[in-house]
């Protein structure tokens, strides 16, 4: 087993990591940074609870290895709110009541945010296209849905893009 | 203004949204060992010996415990009839037998997961392979070997339900109905594998964090294993990543907290921490039962049923788990929420080597459901009636007498319900949309009824404690309660309640939750129950709590324990009972196409009309209906639990599908409609279950009406529905 030091933004903080080469970008990130919202649902790409940004896109973290990351600007659940300001999807998820037993959430909220940024207005089936990979068994989705379609309108009206 | 009824967010959906909300293995504790089991992996076998030398040699391992260290080698919540380790050793007989693949063999604990898992695949198990029973009907026959050696049988329930003269009412029936059904396993696949951390706690209690439902039965089972007094287990729950029925039975439970007490015995104290796989979680936790259920009902001709005869064999697998609890409600379900007046039920669990089965929601009320209220519907099909009015017609009234021989309690609204799906389903299109030419049609009905709290004489009570702090007034309330939120939203419901009986503000409500140290107990998060039984607790708490304040008593504290109307066992030979103290009824609408080339079926609208009683919180129940909808479209079309010989062919969530976002209905459309229980807290009844039960057969109609074929197996995968409409 070799190691490896890792220079990378996690949550917009420069981060250095010395992890072994078969150590995933979940394992890395709820072990070596405590950062538990990113959760483990089955370790293989399925569930989609691992959920992350890496450079804008939506990865499964536990299909990442901490080694791929040498440079990436990560974000986590744990970077969405700023200045203790919620981003807008978490708050529409509290409100349209998207949020049962969350787990799912912080991958759910990750794979929203990222279509978000690349389009502020979608529409129900891109929504559902964006979240396919994220498994819910509490709520149907459909609250999920009116959370991130009530963030879309929250963010049009002026709230925080 | 009434905070009932309001939908108030979840107190622990910011946690949720931030990702500060700590899962059991999102804990970690300084020094903490971690702990890997060693599953049998085979059906069914005898445990020769166990060599653990050289696991115990591996630099890391701290220690290796297998069936010898147990003090108590048994466990299980109606029977104790599973070893908790499975190997030679144990003062209990049969112990060293293996009853199914997920049975645990031996733990090892080390310095990493990684070492763990090592020290695992070291220990050198001599099995000595037996027959493998994977046919409930086969394991029934008398010359059957016998899974558990010292029962004289593989069937351990048997119940018998005996009203009128069922021979004399088919011989005056107009039409008779026969059908063979078969339903499936599923699997919960709860998004957070099982997984926890236990230590000694400052008081020297052997401390379990875990996700369960039910944290003073978990501290008993736990007690009972270890031979320890119940006040040296503690039991906390800290957020639970959804349970339904899945968590009801010990998975981790028992080997943490045997872990870190013989560690502390050995004089080297350490916390444990465990995080079960998926594969792990799937093969290690019970599976909802498969039923054969053979059914004959008869009727008159203007549709009124004058007979049914039901015979119901349920796969237990290896162990009892809530076996015979299931079989109760479905033997008390399978003649539908209908009064009929001759009825012969004969019903059986029993012992195989497959996967083992118990609780998960519905409780035996689907599998009853989906033959009960096909039966209704081809009776309906075969004397050219409406599916609706031939239900209207023999629906369950006040005073209606139950197979078991005793009316419902009061408030019955299976009328109600019904009617109102139906209205509601008035406005579908008959037609598939144009352009689609392989595309066939049909709109489906069904309805259910099932049970609020434990039933048939099981003890049932709930208790809750309020104290209240201030001076001139109620500065701040705290409710010490017990009761599971595996992700319902039963803790905001509970403070809603809290608020409402105190006339405080809900912000001045403080829960303190689910640790048996702090709370007293609940009885479990399951039976639809929560809300009923721990706002009946929270209300008399509350209202006694208020008294000691008026009489300046500062904190005012109260504990209040509620114990519902009293229920009683089937009788050995008739069946007659008293099941139960409340209930919810459901009907649902369900409009769908069939793609006659593909198989693949489109649930394009359901309609579901729940009887909630009041609803709490309504966004919650809103959700409530909602996802079990979407868990109950899984089950009847797409999840596809396959076991072969006793072994599970799909441990994945690649190999065993549950729903994503694009295979959800179009639309359901949740009527929330509030006929009040009488007993009910604010006239609520339990509701968690109730949407879950109707959605296969109002499939499985839906589906005739488009194809002409009756469905008496399901999932209805794509290759099921093309193998029967292309034979």
């Amino acid at each position: 087993m070799t190691f490896h030091q890792i220079n990378l933004t996690v949550n917009g903080e420069a981060e250095q990591v010395v992890v072994a080469s078969n150590v995933t970008l979940m394992r890395m990130l709820r072990e070596n940074l405590a950062l538990t919202g990113v959760k483990n649902g089955c370790s293989a790409g399925e569930c989609g609870a691992c959920t992350v940004l890496m450079n804008g896109e939506p990865v499964n973290s536990c299909m990442v290895l901490a080694v791929e990351c040498e440079g990436a600007e990560i974000i986590t659940v744990e970077g969405l709110a700023k200045d203790h300001q919620l981003d807008p999807l978490q708050s529409a998820l509290i409100n349209e009541g998207g949020v049962q037993c969350g787990f799912c959430t912080p991958g759910v909220l990750m794979s929203a945010r990222a279509l978000l940024n690349r389009n502020p207005q979608p529409g129900e089936d891109q929504i559902r296209e964006a979240l396919v990979g994220n498994l819910c068994r509490c709520t149907g989705y459909t609250r999920i849905v009116e959370g991130i379609q009530a963030a879309a309108a929250i963010s049009a009206a002026g709230g925080r893009p | 203004m009434s905070i009932i009824g309001q939908s108030v967010p979840r107190l622990d959906a910011l946690g949720k949204v931030t990702g500060q909300a700590q899962y059991p293995g999102d804990i970690s504790l300084p020094n903490q060992a971690y702990l890997k089991i060693l599953f049998a992996g085979r059906p069914h076998a005898v445990i020769r010996s166990i060599d653990t030398s050289q696991a115990e040699a591996l630099p890391g391992v701290i220690a290796v415990f297998t069936a010898k260290d147990m003090p108590v080698n048994e466990y299980g919540l109606i029977m104790p009839d599973q070893p908790v380790l499975c190997g030679p050793g144990s003062a209990k007989p049969y112990t060293d037998h293996v009853r199914f693949e997920g049975d645990q063999v031996a733990l090892v604990v080390a310095e990493s997961e990684e070492i763990a898992t090592r020290g695992r695949d070291l220990i050198r198990v001599v099995y000595e392979d037996l027959p493998i029973l994977s046919d409930p009907v086969q394991a029934m026959q008398p010359e059957s070997p016998r899974l558990h050696p010292e029962r004289d049988s593989n069937v351990f329930c048997h119940y018998r339900i005996r009203k009128g003269d069922v021979e004399a009412a088919f011989a005056a029936a107009d039409v008779i109905i026969e059908g063979e059904y078969r339903t499936p396993y599923q699997e919960h696949a709860f998004l957070q594998p099982e997984a926890g951390v236990s230590y000694m706690d400052e008081q020297g209690r052997v401390t379990v964090i875990v996700a369960g439902q039910w944290t003073h039965e978990d501290q008993e089972q736990i007690a009972h294993a270890l031979g320890l007094p119940l006040e040296q287990v503690r039991v906390i729950y800290p957020a639970i990543g959804g349970a339904f029925g899945g968590r009801e039975d010990m998975s981790v439970q028992i080997v943490l907290a045997l872990a870190a007490w013989r560690l502390a015995q050995r004089g080297t104290p350490r916390p444990v921490k465990i995080v079960w796989s998926r594969e792990e979680s799937i093969v290690g936790h019970h599976k909802r039962h498969p039923y054969l259920i053979r059914a004959k009902w008869g009727a008159r001709r203007d549709g009124k049923l004058l007979a049914a005869q039901m015979e119901l064999i349920a796969d237990a697998g290896g162990y009892a788990y809530t076996s015979t609890k299931v079989l109760g409600n479905a033997t008390l379900m399978c003649t539908g929420p209908y009064e009929i007046p001759n009825v012969m039920v004969d019903s059986y669990a029993v012992y195989t080597n497959n996967v083992v089965t118990g609780a998960f929601r519905g409780f035996g009320g689907p599998q009853a459901a989906f033959a009960a209220e096909t039966q209704i519907n081809r009776l309906a099909q075969a004397l050219g009636l409406d599916p609706v009015e031939i239900r209207l017609k023999n629906a369950l009234q006040e005073g209606s007498l139950l197979s078991v021989g005793t009316p419902l309690p009061k408030g019955v609204s299976i009328t109600q319900v019904i009617e109102q799906a139906r209205a509601a389903s008035l406005k579908w299109a008959a037609e598939p949309p144009p352009g689609a030419p392989s595309l066939r049609r049909g709109v489906g009905y069904a309805a259910a009824f099932k049970n609020v709290g434990f039933s048939f004489g099981a003890p049932e009570q709930c208790t809750a404690a309020v104290t209240l702090y201030g001076g001139r007034e109620i500065e701040r309330a705290v409710v010490a309660h017990a009761g599971a939120d595996c992700g319902q939203g039963a803790h905001t419901v509970m403070a809603q309640m809290a608020a409402e009986a105190l006339h405080l503000p809900l912000e001045r409500i403080e829960m303190v939750v689910s640790d048996t140290a702090q709370t007293s107990n609940s009885g479990s998060a399951s039976a639809s129950r929560l809300t009923f039984m721990a706002g009946n607790s929270i209300k008399g708490a509350c209202e006694q709590a208020l008294q000691k304040w008026q009489a300046e008593e500062r904190p005012a504290a109260a504990t209040y324990q509620y114990r519902p109307p009293k229920t009683t066992p089937y009788d050995p030979q008739t069946g007659r009972a008293e099941p139960n103290f409340a209930y919810g009824y459901v009907a649902q609408a369900v409009l769908l196409d069939v793609d006659v080339e593909t198989g693949r079926i489109f649930l394009r609208q359901v309609i579901c009309a729940d009887d909630v009683g009041r609803a709490v919180n309504p966004q919650q129940v809103q959700g409530q209906i909602e996802g079990a909808v979407v868990q109950a479209s899984g089950y009847a079309i797409l999840e596809n639990f396959i076991t072969q010989d006793g072994r599970i062919r799909t441990d994945k969530l690649s190999t065993y599908l549950i729903p994503t976002i694009l295979d959800t209905p179009e639309q359901v459309e949740s009527l929330i409609l509030e006929y009040a229980d009488p007993i009910g807290p604010w006239g609520a009844r339990g509701m968690g279950e109730m949407p879950f039960l109707p959605l296969t057969p109002a499939i499985i109609a839906a589906v005739h009406e488009a194809t002409g074929v009756w469905f008496h197996e399901f999932p209805l995968t794509p290759e099921r529905v093309l193998r029967a409409l292309k034979p």
